[in-house]
């Protein structure tokens, strides 16, 4: 088992994907508008991320220039999405009472039965890692945060960074400026 | 003058300790965090009442094997597999045999005679005293074997990785193969998000199979015909939370079913109806976010978990009523 947990991506890279045409939202944010090729820039390491909140509250940018990004090629299309519905949801449908995201930034499509696409509306997002946290304890852990480059002010000393209880966040050459789970740029 | 000066100097000492005391109780340092407005809280779901944990943790045994992969009860002994070897060993924790693996093993199961190795795409069977016997398969290059039971001539496969079932016979003969039932009326077939899908066939030789993605079990038969099924969806103690639940199941001699959950992690059993029965092992006896134990089952309904956090096997009893 702990083969087979170290093997997840794989697993779902090679036999969960589905031939499906997905809409990637916000891959435009991806674009380093506001740094160039040779500057050092601000990442977090997802896998060190242990979903405190203080990207949300700590940012000097409000909304937060942090954002929750979706690995597609981790996501299961679950229909009980553990990081889209509250764990005591009354039901599993898009009604507002039942979305864990305090700011409904996440969309819920259905793809074909029983599957599910999962997109975050960047712009609703407030980086609070809420849906990062429910997909990472009952999911796959295809949801997790990254610093948008272009939103982010590149401080020189990142107010997140500072206070960050997990260490996850650093500085990186801006060629890397990502660091993210998954394939998410690509969708086939 | 002098007695002022150091009272003056006092005044200002304190006065700075005070400045220094509030200004770390104020400042945000990773330590200092206030409550977290976006916590996903789950300790409610933690915490389970007493009168509905039946069973009591008696004894438990550290396991000296890297890489579990999981646990099998057979005739008054334990299989444990890991990277490169299964141990057997006795209810009492002693090691009777070690033999090693050709490959990285998934799952095992033992039986009378021989003992079964799911590998990534093949099962390596392997005589009582670890001889290589024979392999089944290559199956797919997505496959991921993650199950396997006997009944009589029969060997049940499960696959998580082409999301099937496969049958052989004893001499390696496939007899068939199904993905579970699907059709606008039926439930659909298995929905597998990550690799977990667990088979298990009953002393009464029904064949049981996790539908992990619909938190399902289902009864089929040999063939693949769905027969019957139970769900427990929720993430309250009676039901299966998360995306895949659940991860692994045994069966108690009665056909009750003895299942672990990932996630949030817990090990209970419900009756051969579906119905609720009982906790083996609350949440709070595990890992925070650790993995699913890996459940084997005695002649006598003693359950052993395969802890892949502690990396030991804990056994657990049911409690005798009255004390
Ligand atoms: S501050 Fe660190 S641990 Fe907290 S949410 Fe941001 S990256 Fe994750
Ligand atoms: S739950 Fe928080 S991090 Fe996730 S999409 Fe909503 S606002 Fe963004
Ligand atoms: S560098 Fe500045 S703008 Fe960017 S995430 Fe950190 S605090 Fe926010």
């Amino acid at each position: 088992m702990e083969k087979k947990a170290e093997n997840r991506r794989e697993f779902i890279q090679k036999s969960a994907r589905l031939s499906l045409v997905l809409a990637l939202g916000g891959v435009g944010g991806f674009a380093l508008t506001k740094t160039t090729k040779d500057e050092w820039v601000w990442q977090i390491d997802p896998f060190k991320c242990t979903q405190c909140g203080r990207c949300e509250s700590d940012c000097v940018l409000a909304p937060s220039a942090v954002k929750c990004i979706h690995a597609y090629d981790l996501c299961g299309y679950c229909d009980l999405c553990g990081g889209y519905f509250k764990p005591d949801a009354n039901e599993l449908s898009t009604a507002g009472e039942n979305q864990l995201c305090p700011t409904a930034a996440i969309e819920r499509k259905f793809i074909e039965e029983p599957y599910f696409e999962y997109i975050i509306n960047e712009d609703l997002c407030i980086g609070c890692a809420k849906c990062v946290e429910g997909c990472t304890s009952f999911g796959n852990g295809s949801f997790h945060l990254q610093i948008m480059h272009n939103i982010c002010l590149n401080c020189n000393e990142c107010s997140i960074a500072r206070v960050c209880p997990s260490d996850a966040i650093s500085r990186v050459k801006s060629n890397e400026a990502y660091k993210v789970k998954g394939d998410f740029t690509t969708n086939t | 003058m002098k007695n002022r000066a150091i009272i003056i100097f006092l005044i200002l000492l304190a006065a700075i300790s005070v400045f220094i005391i509030i200004g770390d109780f104020k400042s945000t340092r990773p330590d200092k965090q206030g409550e977290n407005p976006f916590d996903l809280n789950l300790d409610e779901y933690k915490d389970v009442a007493p009168e509905l944990i039946k069973y009591k943790e008696v004894k438990n045994f550290k396991l000296d094997i890297k890489g579990l992969a999981g646990i099998s009860y057979d005739n008054g002994n334990l299989y444990v597999a890991g990277d490169s070897s299964v141990q057997v060993i006795s209810l009492e924790g002693q090691l009777v045999n070690n033999f090693p693996l050709q490959d990285e093993p998934y799952c095992i199961v033992a039986n009378l005679v021989k003992i079964y190795v799911g590998n990534e795409n093949t099962v390596s069977v392997y005589s009582s005293d670890g001889k290589l016997l024979s392999t089944l398969g290559p199956f797919t290059e997505n496959s991921v074997i993650t199950s396997i039971d006997t009944w009589e001539e029969n060997i049940f496969i499960a696959d998580a990785g082409a999301r099937k079932v496969y049958r052989f016979d004893s001499d390696g003969n496939k007899l068939g193969e199904f993905e579970g039932k699907t059709g606008k009326d039926a439930q659909h077939g298995f929905i597998i998000p990550s690799p977990y899908f667990d088979l298990a066939v009953n002393t009464f030789g029904d064949l049981w199979i996790v539908n992990p993605g619909k938190h399902m079990l289902e009864n089929y038969t040999f063939e693949g015909s769905l027969r019957s099924f139970w769900k427990a969806s929720s993430i309250k103690i009676d039901g299966f939370s998360g995306c895949c639940n659940p991860a692994h199941y045994a069966f108690l001699p009665d056909g009750s079913f003895v299942t672990s959950e990932k996630g949030l992690v817990r090990i209970k059993v419900y009756k051969p109806s579906g119905e609720f029965d009982g906790v083996v092992a609350a949440p709070k006896k595990f890992k925070e976010e650790g993995y699913a134990p890996d459940i084997a089952v005695d002649d006598e309904g003693n359950i052993y978990a395969l802890d892949f956090d502690k990396k030991m096997v804990r056994v657990f009893e049911l409690k005798q009523t009255g004390l």
